[in-house]
């Protein structure tokens, strides 16, 4: 037996919610599918995953750190509380809660934490929904991740056809399952939850990470490379791509705020160092270190690949650079000695 | 309509391997077949050999003009695949001295118009799909320059020319060009708003831009060797991806292409935020229109853009 909800709850599931935290659900927004604070007026979408991946509820896009003013020797800083207050992310299909984990190793693991990103996760809430129609870019299997359910969550949602059954995972799911319970919403259900449908893009990675540890030279990078336009949007709807810069956002020349916002190794001023020199100088380092991170780094340091198969920079790149294909033709590669 | 795409690609194929084998070009951009039926994505290749993996289609969308940038410190001689609209890119590079015309040898193609990839329903089985609306709008399916051709196309500057060569026929009967006279029709709508309702619409378009900077990366107009948006050194810009910066990042792109966006559509198509950036570049269009006369950018080499040239003449109500 499962806890569940009728589908024609979710309303009242959702204003529930809505009184307990800011609750992030997928939405569309000025035609763009996002995540987005849930209101009287927001459409929910839980039928297909979001243009947008989740991670800007936990990295925004730009975020003011700290504010100062500087006149001669006399200086003032003024930090800013990371804190938005408690969140709950509704309907994350797995890819995303995988994106999240990832964004955790970067942000809160091996001796460095980020205070802006830790605040936001701790007073996070996060209830997965498990996938049953994987979009036309989805490859989230060939990555590791089961598009039913993932066990980092919070909570999971599983569609039942009719109703959502819903599982506590964590203290943070039963507080919510509970609180669900209290008002009223929750019945029992024998039902089992829906099989996840058939994937279009067929890729295995089996191996990928060793042979790009023989493969920093190889001329396929150079080919990759000859159609990439080398603008932003696939790490900016990445789950997983965390590079951000410091920069500052000043009102004179005394004082300002300073600001972390994402930044992308796309981009040719990204590994530009002072005096000039680029160890990147080309788009061919530039798309080698894209996805010589996601598939060889970021296993290599974290033993999880830094790429969930979410599909998102596949449906668009807007030259079909895709990743299913560079594993591909990676895993194809001769290698010479 | 398969039939004449692949005897089209056939003929790609066929001259691209020439013009390797012969070394008179070191390098050939065109498409190849992507990773479903409805992707035709771009492809760069050196070898004849792999002159296999061209390939043309009614997805083949990609204005490829862009990517010569990459060339513009080179002395190599670049083959290149046009549509119709993408040739004014061409135009533009040449004139805007990125591009030296001698270094690049351009084959005209005929264009079908291309299928709206967002009309797909069925991801696995190959279906109809409606025109985009670029092309329903096109005023320029033919080349406008060309040194070869395949297909039979013709090479003209002629405005609203009827589609020519193997597709021509595919190509009316799908609708290209047939919604020319909407052209302003998005520019005229958002003209009609009250200004508060104009003020929350390109509010919200500007709340959506992530900054990725996909629309000027793929512009044939935006060629600056360095542009302000890649540092916040100067303090003109900076990174932050605020409505307001972004409306000064959306505004400066729109202003710099004035009378130099030659209309490929590219822009909007490749907005991974949907943002409708056609309709600033062609209020531009419009206004310059009024002001300077009828002009259409990339058509005519000889021919300056209007913010390009001095005459006596020139409008000045400003002053």
């Amino acid at each position: 037996m499962l806890k569940a909800f009728p589908k024609d709850k979710l309303t009242a599931v959702l204003d529930t919610l809505a009184k307990q935290a800011t609750l992030w659900v997928p939405s569309v927004v000025a035609s763009v599918s996002r995540f987005a604070p849930y209101g009287p007026d927001r459409e929910v979408q839980l039928g297909a995953n979001t243009v947008m991946s989740p991670k800007e509820a936990l990295f925004p896009a730009t975020e003011k750190i700290y504010e100062y003013s500087a006149y001669g020797i006399d200086g003032e800083f003024t930090p800013v509380d990371p804190s938005v207050g408690p969140q709950i992310l509704f309907g994350l299909r797995s890819c995303d809660m995988q994106g999240i984990l990832c964004l955790d190793d970067v942000f809160l693991t091996r001796g460095y934490v980020d205070d802006y990103y830790a605040k936001k996760r701790e007073e996070a809430t996060l209830v997965t929904l498990g996938c049953v129609t994987p979009g036309p870019d989805c490859f989230c299997y060939a990555m590791g991740v089961n598009p039913a359910e993932h066990e980092a969550s919070d909570a999971q949602l599983f569609d039942l056809g009719d109703a959502y059954g819903i599982v506590a995972r964590t203290a943070k799911g039963e507080a919510l399952v509970s609180a669900l319970a209290a008002a009223g919403l929750l019945v029992e259900s024998n039902k089992a939850p829906l099989p996840t449908g058939d994937f279009v893009l067929k890729v295995d990675a089996e191996g990928i990470t060793e042979k790009l540890q023989h493969m920093f030279d190889h001329p396929l990078w150079d080919a990759f490379s000859r159609k990439c336009l080398n603008c932003g949007a696939c790490a900016y709807i990445c789950p997983t791509c965390h590079c951000f810069d410091i920069s500052d956002k000043k009102r004179n020349a005394h004082c300002g705020v300073k600001i972390k916002c994402w930044d992308t190794c796309m981009y040719a001023e990204y590994a530009l160092m002072a005096g000039g020199h680029n160890p990147r100088p080309s788009k061919k380092e530039r798309v080698r270190q894209r996805f010589m991170h996601k598939l060889r780094y970021f296993p290599e340091r974290y033993g999880k690949l830094q790429c969930t198969g979410c599909g998102r920079c596949i449906a668009k790149c807007p030259v079909n650079l895709e990743i299913t294909d560079v594993i591909q033709q990676v895993r194809e590669a001769k290698i010479d000695g | 309509m398969r039939e004449i795409n692949a005897k089209l690609t056939q003929e790609m194929g066929d001259l691209a391997r020439d013009l390797l084998a012969s070394g008179e070009v070191k390098g050939v951009f065109g498409w190849t077949k992507g990773s479903r039926w409805y992707l035709t994505p771009p492809v760069f290749i050196t070898k004849p050999e792999e002159a296999d993996q061209l390939c043309y289609d009614e997805f083949a969308v990609n204005n490829l003009t862009g990517l010569l940038l990459d060339f513009r410190d080179s002395q190599d001689k670049i083959a290149i695949f046009v549509k119709g609209c993408d040739s004014r890119g061409i135009v533009r590079l040449v004139q805007d001295n990125q591009l030296k015309r001698e270094n690049v040898l351009v084959i005209g193609v005929p264009c079908p118009g291309m299928g709206d990839k967002g009309a797909v329903t069925d991801h696995r089985q190959a279906q109809e799909l409606p025109l985009l609306a670029k092309c329903l709008e096109c005023r320029y399916p033919n080349p406008v320059l060309a040194d070869r051709t395949i297909g039979g196309v013709t090479v003209t500057t002629e405005p609203s020319a009827a589609p020519s060569g193997a597709t021509a026929e595919a190509a009316k009967g799908r609708g290209v060009g047939s919604k020319q006279a909407d052209r302003f029709a998005q520019v005229e709508a958002i003209e009609k708003m009250s200004p508060d309702e104009r003020s929350a619409f390109w509010q919200a378009q500007n709340e959506k831009c992530i900054r990725c900077y996909a629309c000027r990366n793929i512009c044939p107009a935006c060629n600056c060797r360095e542009c302000i948006f890649d540092s916040d050194k100067k303090n003109w810009v900076n990174k932050a991806a605020t409505p307001t910066d972004n409306a000064f990042f959306g505004i400066t792109r729109a202003m710099h292409v004035a009378g130099r966006c030659v209309e490929c559509g590219e822009c909007e198509r490749v907005c991974p935020m949907d943002i409708p950036i056609m309709a600033m570049n062609r209020k531009l269009i419009g206004d310059l229109n009024e002001l300077f006369g009828p002009y259409d950018a990339g058509v005519k080499p000889e021919e300056k853009p209007p913010l390009g040239a001095f005459k006596l003449d020139d409008p000045e109500e400003f002053m």
